[in-house]
């Protein structure tokens, strides 16, 4: 603190407040709109397996251009917002102790739910996603068919079934909670509810948001947890070494 | 009538030597306000358990709130001595009234502390009207009664350091300048004169520990013993940093 | 020119008015406070800034009027060419602090806003809200901090002011100055330096001065040579709150805006206020001066509310004096102009003063009196010579006096609302005439011996050393109480030479005392406690120049009321009896005039039996007159007094006809 700059200014210094918005801005987009996508589409397995199944098939459309999708429109946006979250949270000294103010804890629990999401995050991509298959996860199979089965079964794994249900419950709303409260911060940030009523307006908004959007990926993940694993016509093995490939296959 | 009060004080004796507890037992006085407490002991320093002491040195000067020396950490929270009455102090606390000096700021003695950073802040947000000069040049600009209350709770900053205190953003780690600052700097970028300087304003207040680093914790308006909008003044830096930066991107 | 370097002790109004204004100019400015400027005592001034504005001259208000209503409010006592000088520069000075940001209040159109202070009829006073003193303070601390920036105003907070730097010809070559954190002592050697170290109410213990306002470095200026004048005239506010630690001050804006002073008229009615029918109030200022009502002069208001409570003792609590300022009936616009003030008493005494009538009493509030400073009358104009090196320059060469510091533009009482003015004014003048006293300077503080300065610095440190080690049994904090309860007893709303004595015996007793003192302190960091006691010596020195002056006073004037020498007001039935009650009233009003319509004027003598001497006043352009304020029943002594001054005239007149013709 109080230490006056120096001559030479580090590349963070020097464009500090772009890289602070530019923080702002990946937490809405893309990162939140994949947040909204991601759990909206999931939600659609509560209408019926087939409509999940759809809904996945359409964005798994984009073939090839999937992977460079993924890493620069969600990978590379989630790995900036949170690292530099990180750095943000260790350069704040939280005193909700002193000052329990509403405000302050929200501020606290900001950056611990960001700190959950991400650590959910990585867990739910070695669980889900095919870049976990060579560490023994990655059971999602995308193709029709298989999608919301082995989402299914992925939930509903033997003994680890209550806690990984509750841990996603756990990360769903912790991520749910960042986004919320972060779209709070960022109106504030970027200027656009200036005064105490509007902030209050866009608080009572910004929890009905979150609310909507925690019944709807806790609804997906009960729908999940509870689904019939053993229907008939639906496979109980996956394959799962060449999977990515077979669909970037058939969709072409 | 000889009803006692324990008053704890943490007492450091020079910059960087170590802290202690003292521990001081005063006579009760109904309308006793804090800084009556510390001239009592000041009159008669002598602890309950460790005997005669020295009087602790602490910061106050007008004792009716307005001109922002004693502030201090009084029952865990920070406020000024002066208003901070014992009444209502033992109501929360019957036991004891714990005095300590604000910890983001360097100790110089007992309760004490170099408010130096504050006063540097307005030197970087450049906080005056750039007036040519002070010989008669007639009136000021005229204000609407709008503008001027507007204008009226900013100027009441006493450059006290509750809200510094408060702030979970101000810390060792950080650079962040602190919310009167950048209250200071808006109050003066909204003024018809000064806001000719509004350009090298917005160069501070977009630069390292300048608006960026604000967390929006809020703790800073719940704290400001003048009630100052400072949220609502950290809300419009962020507007005027996002057009300073765009027009600065786009123009010229 | 760049070697050329002031040092400026204070930085309230007047020392950030004077250093802004010399950095101006390209002098560098070395600026020492004992506290950081920001937290100078100015930013307790609350209700506003008199001039003369656009609004009051519609209504043939005028400089000349305001520097009437200033000296009469002053019972005459001020010299008059500064003052009129002052009154002529306020619509200036109120234009410049627009200019530099200050929040004034604002009229629909946009215009500032004026309200009316005590002691005039016209709305001269702008403000902004009630903390003005903290709006106008702020607007000064910003400009010097850009001065700062730009390296010409170098500012050593928390360092306090030891003593001028004397040379064998008494020429002041800077001042000595302590590091309150580290406790060093050092020479800022300068080739002038200015005081405005405002006031001194510590010495009545508590008063609503801030804890700063010890009147410390103004001791040491007066041992060191400096005159000290009309130091008994003491203001004592009509309007305070009585606190555990100090008296809050509850603004005369307070009444400006509509507040009403009373009490009930059955003593000690423990109803609740707002109950108490209109019929059962006595609004006494408003049924004794119908003219100026609940905005009379402070002097004149502090005596009435003290003679209700205790003469006709109708105290509204038995145990304690005190009566209502009542803001109940004003409308919430009102209440919102006057926020600051009404935030404090409602954060400390815990009772909202819009829903129930505020209980206040008098304090101690200000120093009309202090060091000794000279002018240069412009006889053109009536008023000062703009750069003359006289201008607030002390008996001691080299060293300046502006702000509450000095004596002059208040005389023996002030109106409300003047001194944020005076302070900013004489900061402003006292510029050119630092300006014009350097450049006749034949040798500079550069040119004299280091030794001289390394021996004043040894001084301070062994006068220092011996304090801390001092070993006696006396405690400081004690003795400062007593003197306080003394002085405030005996030498402040009314007055008399047995009480006064009194007090002077006490001095005496706390002189030897204070010799015996020892601090619970005796570390050399951040000593507060050697910082407080040493202010005690010299609130010992300035409480004898206070009682001594007011002891040898012997008649009424502005704030320093003696019953025994008051003269007694026309109050016969019979008109022809009243008239020659009023005749006599007029003539001893004349002799007592023209014995004591000067100012005192005090020097120095270690053994304490200081030099009174007395300095004429200059009242060539308002004579005074007797001060009645429209007082109900005093209208008599009005009317023989014109008549008097009417035929005086015609006389002088004829006189001038015969020596014209002879």
């Amino acid at each position: 603190m109080a230490v006056e700059t120096a001559q030479k200014q580090s590349f963070s210094e020097r464009h500090h407040f772009l890289l602070r918005r530019l923080h702002s801005l990946s937490g809405i987009v893309p990162v939140g709109v994949f947040l909204i996508m991601h759990l909206t589409i999931n939600a659609s397995i509560n209408v019926s397996p087939e409509m999940f199944e759809e809904n996945v098939g359409k964005i798994h459309a984009l073939g090839p251009l999937l992977v460079p999708v993924e890493i620069v429109g969600i990978f590379l946006p989630i790995l900036f917002h949170a690292l530099f979250g990180f750095q943000i949270w260790f350069s704040g000294q939280p005193n909700t102790t002193a000052y329990a103010y509403n405000g302050n804890i929200r501020y606290t629990l900001q950056r611990v739910t960001g700190g959950i999401a991400f650590i959910f995050i990585l867990y739910h991509l070695w669980h889900m996603h095919w870049l976990g298959n060579p560490l023994g996860g990655g059971h999602f199979d995308p193709h029709p068919g298989q999608a919301a089965i082995t989402t299914a079964q992925a939930m509903q794994m033997s003994v680890w079934r209550i806690p990984v249900n509750i841990l996603y419950a756990i990360g769903v709303l912790a991520a749910v909670y960042h986004f919320a409260n972060g779209i709070w911060t960022s109106l504030i940030t970027w200027g656009i509810t200036v005064g105490p009523s509007s902030q209050r307006v866009s608080g009572v908004a910004c929890i009905m948001f979150g609310i909507a959007l925690s019944i709807v990926g806790l609804s997906s993940i009960r729908a999940f947890a509870t689904m019939d694993v053993s229907e008939p016509g639906s496979s109980t093995h996956v394959d799962r070494v060449d999977s990515s490939e077979t669909i970037h296959t058939q969709a072409g | 009538m000889s009803k006692k009060i324990n008053v704890t004080v943490k007492r450091q004796d020079e910059q960087n030597s170590g802290s202690r507890w003292e521990k001081f037992s005063l006579d009760y006085e109904s309308g006793m306000n804090v800084t009556t407490l510390l001239q009592r002991i000041a009159a008669n320093p002598v602890t309950v358990d460790a005997g005669e002491s020295t009087p602790v040195a602490y910061d106050a000067c007008c004792l009716e709130e307005v001109c922002g020396a004693c502030s201090m950490i009084i029952n865990g929270r920070v406020r000024q001595a002066c208003s901070a009455l014992v009444d209502n102090l033992l109501q929360d606390r019957p036991d004891q009234i714990t005095l300590e000096p604000m910890t983001k700021f360097p100790v110089v003695r007992d309760l004490l502390v170099d408010r130096s950073f504050m006063f540097n802040g307005l030197k970087k947000v450049r906080a005056w009207v750039p007036v040519d000069g002070y010989f008669d040049r007639g009136p000021g600009p005229k204000m609407s009664p709008h503008q001027q209350e507007d204008q009226y709770p900013l100027t009441e900053c006493m450059t006290c350091g509750c809200c510094v205190e408060a702030c979970p953003q101000i810390n060792d780690r950080s650079s962040f300048i602190g919310p009167h600052a950048i209250s200071q700097a808006i109050l003066f970028n909204e003024h018809p004169v000064g806001q000719f300087e509004e350009g090298e304003r917005m160069k501070a207040i977009t630069g390292v520990g300048g608006i960026g680093d604000c967390g929006n914790a809020q703790n800073c308006v719940k704290v400001c013993p003048k009630n100052i909008p400072l949220t609502r003044s950290i809300a419009k830096a962020g507007k005027m940093a996002t057009k300073f930066v765009f027009r600065n991107f786009f123009g010229t | 020119m760049a070697s050329e370097r002031v040092v400026v002790v204070g930085g309230g109004l007047a020392g950030l008015a004077a250093s802004m204004r010399l950095a101006e100019a390209g002098v560098s400015v070395d600026l020492i406070s004992m506290v950081p400027v920001k937290r100078s005592h100015s930013v307790c001034a609350q209700g506003g800034i008199n001039s003369v504005n656009t609004a009051t001259r519609e209504l043939g208000d005028s400089e000349y009027l305001h520097l009437d209503d200033t000296v009469y409010g002053g019972a005459f006592l001020q010299h008059q060419p500064p003052v009129k000088e002052m009154c002529d520069w306020g619509p200036r000075i109120i234009d410049l602090m627009d200019r530099l940001g200050v929040a004034f209040n604002r009229t629909n159109e946009g215009n500032r806003d004026q309200r009316r202070f005590g002691g005039t009829m016209y709305k001269r006073t702008a403000f902004a809200g009630a903390t003005t003193g903290q709006q106008l303070l702020y607007a000064l601390d910003e400009q010097c901090r850009r001065w700062e920036v730009d390296g010409l105003i170098r500012k050593h907070e928390y360092w306090e002011f030891l003593g001028p730097i004397l040379d064998d010809n008494g020429v002041c070559r800077g001042v000595v100055a302590q590091d309150m954190f580290r406790m060093d002592i050092r020479a800022f050697p300068a080739d002038a330096v200015v005081m405005a170290n405002g006031g001194c109410g510590l010495i009545y213990g508590r008063s609503t001065m801030s804890l700063i306002c010890t009147g410390g470095a103004a001791g040491r200026c007066f041992k060191a040579g400096v005159k000290y004048a009309n130091g008994e005239f003491i203001q004592v506010h009509p309007t305070a709150v009585p606190g555990t630690d100090k008296l809050r001050l509850m603004s005369e804006s307070a009444r400006g805006e509509g507040g009403r002073v009373w009490v009930p008229k059955k003593p000690h009615d423990d109803r609740d206020p707002m109950s108490i029918p209109e019929g059962e109030r006595y609004y006494f200022l408003e049924e004794r001066y119908p003219k100026y009502g609940n905005l009379v002069p402070r002097d004149i208001a502090t005596r009435e509310i003290f003679d209700v409570c205790v003469n006709q003792k109708l105290s509204v609590e038995q145990d304690r004096l005190c009566v209502y300022l009542d803001l109940t009936h004003l409308p919430s616009s009102t209440h919102k102009k006057l926020e600051g003030i009404l935030a404090i008493y409602e954060k400390f005494q815990a009772t909202d003063p819009r829903v129930k009538p505020m209980k206040i009493f008098p304090a101690v509030h200000y120093s009309m009196g202090g060091l000794w400073c000279d002018y240069e009358k412009n006889e053109q104009t009536g008023g000062l010579v703009l750069g003359s090196p006289r201008n607030h320059q002390s008996n001691v060469p080299g060293l300046f006096v502006i702000g509450e510091a000095d004596y002059q533009y208040h005389g023996g009482n002030r109106l409300g609302a003047n001194s944020l003015l005076s302070c900013i004014f004489t900061g402003m003048i006292v510029a050119p005439s630092v300006e014009s006293y350097m450049a006749a300077l034949r040798t500079r503080a550069s040119d004299m011996p280091t030794s001289m300065f390394d021996q004043e610095q040894a001084r301070h440190k062994t006068h220092c050393d011996a304090l801390i080690s001092g070993n006696g049994d006396e405690n400081p904090y004690h003795i400062h109480d007593e003197l306080g309860d003394s002085m405030t007893r005996n030498v402040t709303v009314v007055r008399y030479n047995k009480n006064i004595e009194q007090t002077l015996a006490k001095i005496d007793e706390l002189d030897e005392r204070y010799k015996r003192i020892r601090l619970s302190d005796k570390g050399n960091w951040t000593n507060q406690n050697l910082s407080f006691s040493r202010a005690l010596g010299d609130m010992l020195v300035l409480a004898r120049v206070i009682a001594r002056g007011a002891m040898q006073r012997d008649e009424c004037r502005g704030a320093h009321y003696k019953p025994d020498f008051a003269i007694t007001a026309p109050d016969a039935d019979d008109p022809a009896t009243l008239r020659q009650q009023a005749i006599k009233w007029c003539d001893a009003f004349q002799a007592s005039n023209d014995q004591w319509l000067k100012s005192t004027v005090c020097g120095y003598r270690p053994d304490g039996d200081h030099e009174f001497g007395y300095e004429e006043v200059d009242t060539s352009l308002v004579p005074a007159r007797p001060r009645t304020y429209g007082l109900k029943g005093a209208e008599i002594i009005e009317e023989v007094w014109n008549e008097r001054m009417k035929k005086k005239s015609t006389e002088s007149a004829a006189d001038t006809q015969a020596v014209a013709n002879a």
